[in-house]
């Protein structure tokens, strides 16, 4: 398979190993627009310090195992969704471990 | 190795972040349990997905190394890494918790 695929295949892992924490207690998808307003504002922020960061040449992303596919400048694609797939993540975890521990105090 | 380009504004992404829910949102995500455990294990979890993405033999992450403090570890991440994903794990729980009540 090709390497292109990699950075975004690391994503869908991610989006994989957590997707079980959805079952936890209101969970986070279910709960879609809330999960809208918190990550869509911070993800807009992370991808203009991302743009402004390729341009000035702080970092870069190696064209070997990126899709090609650049939104909106010089941010792959994957970077953008890096900044939608973390941050769910983190809530997936952070219903999970609140769920456990309301559990864990009420007893 | 100045550190401008990356090690600065990751510095100031965490303080900004703090003073907003300091400040400004108070939600009290910092005084609970629950988020401190979670960072612990996002933390956990972001050693192997970062360590692969920015591994020198075959990075999908380069950096200039004038940019930062050229302290990797462990693997090859730039610690710097390690404040970008405090700020932008922390910033989304905090807009999060800011609309409990609202539901």
């Amino acid at each position: 398979m090709s390497d292109r695929w990699q950075y975004l295949l690391v994503l869908a892992a991610c989006l994989a190993i957590t997707a079980p924490l959805e079952m936890f207690g209101p969970g986070v998808y279910r709960q879609w627009r809330r999960v809208a307003r918190s990550v869509l504002p911070v993800a807009l922020a992370f991808v203009m310090w991302d743009e402004i960061a390729v341009a000035a040449h702080v970092w870069r992303y190696n064209t070997t195992y990126i899709s090609g596919l650049n939104v909106p400048f010089r941010v792959p694609i994957e970077e953008v969704l890096f900044f939608l797939v973390i941050p769910v993540c983190g809530l997936l975890t952070f219903n999970a471990v609140s769920t456990i521990l309301d559990k864990v105090g009420r007893r | 190795m100045t550190g401008v380009g990356y090690t600065v504004p990751a510095v100031l992404t965490v303080v900004a972040v703090c003073v907003m829910e300091l400040a400004l949102l108070r939600t009290g995500l910092f005084r609970r349990a629950a988020y401190w455990l979670s960072m612990l294990i996002v933390l956990g979890f972001q050693v192997p997905v970062d360590g692969w993405l920015t591994k020198l033999s075959s990075p999908i992450v380069i950096y200039d190394d004038h940019q930062t403090t050229g302290l990797r570890f462990p693997f090859d991440i730039p610690i710097e890494d390690f404040l970008f994903g405090f700020a932008l794990v922390t910033a989304v729980l905090l807009l999060w918790e800011r609309q409990r009540a609202r539901g």
